[in-house]
């Protein structure tokens, strides 16, 4: 893995608070990505109860669509794999080195850690509203 | 319709500055949850002081709204005790778990589902929270210089110098 090819966090921080700024100015959008998870889930919830979305207010006040920050977060994907893939540092892994070091090669295990984890940080991200 | 490609093209970019710094990664993350690496504190600190000069000055200008989040502590310190609990198991926060999978980190699509997951069961509890966590110590929207009762510029100018301390601070514990 080619680490030198990697930039300054400094400099790559700098040029993304550029991004925000313009972001804010252009389209009048702040960064965020917790509120589309709401999204994704009231669009899978709806494909099985559709009168849910009706219900809860939840639903009612973030919409399930796909809004800017619902394709920001799309972008950030497919963005971070061309920098990924332009400087060859793409990587298919299922256990992330810090974790294999002190887990070994436990994907299952890394598995319901990452899920669970994921349940806890979004039931928490959305409470804080961050 | 064009809101949505503008969201795209951010996110693309956002995306590509966030791997070429490596700040995706679970090893980064946890790097900076075990406070041996502060690569990520570094790339946030640095995003945070050039765009809060430049939407401030937007803003002075009349140019550009502020988006501020509402205060209740209750709700605020829960939330934020398990966001770091969550973040913590799953090496990933909700924005760079996309980044994670698109540099081939497959293990974030775990934490992918888990968040949408997460998501759905918070809709659900919804109601019971706002009449508990909501309803302790809301303080509506405030903001520092309100609190402090002084203008803005002093309190950007005071975060960018401890921002500047804590580089180099970083830099010479070589973190």
């Amino acid at each position: 893995m080619p680490r030198n090819s990697a930039w300054s966090p400094y400099a790559a921080g700098a040029l993304t608070g550029v991004v925000v700024i313009l972001s804010v100015w252009i389209a009048g959008q702040y960064f965020g990505a917790s509120t589309s998870f709401v999204r994704a889930a009231g669009m899978i919830e709806g494909l099985f109860a559709p009168e849910r979305l009706e219900q809860l207010e939840y639903y009612v006040r973030v919409t399930p669509q796909v809004d800017w920050q619902w394709m920001f977060v799309v972008g950030i994907l497919v963005g971070s794999f061309i920098a990924a893939v332009t400087s060859g540092s793409f990587r298919v892994q299922l256990v992330p080195d810090m974790w294999q070091e002190k887990f070994g090669f436990t994907p299952v295990r890394r598995a319901l850690m990452a899920f669970f984890g994921g349940v806890i940080a979004m039931f928490g991200a959305r409470m804080a509203d961050g | 319709m064009k809101l949505i490609i503008i969201g795209f093209i951010t996110g693309l970019l956002f995306g590509f500055l966030l791997q070429k710094a490596r700040v995706v990664r679970y090893d980064k993350q946890l790097g900076a949850l075990r406070l041996i690496d502060m690569t990520i504190i570094k790339f946030m600190f640095s995003a945070v002081l050039v765009s809060m000069v430049g939407v401030y000055l937007l803003y002075d200008l009349g140019q550009v709204d502020l988006s501020i989040k509402t205060t209740i502590l209750g709700a605020n310190i829960i939330g934020a005790i398990l966001f770091g609990l969550g973040w913590g198991m799953l090496g990933y926060c909700p924005g760079t778990s996309l980044g994670a999978v698109g540099e081939g980190r497959l293990d974030a699509l775990w934490g992918i589902l888990g968040m949408i997951f997460g998501a759905g069961l918070f809709a659900h509890a919804y109601p019971l929270l706002k009449n508990t966590v909501y309803a302790w110590g809301d303080h509506g929207k405030i903001t520092l210089p309100q609190i402090l009762n002084i203008g803005h510029w002093p309190v950007i100018i005071a975060f960018i110098i401890i921002g500047l301390l804590l580089f180099v601070w970083f830099e010479r514990k070589g973190l």
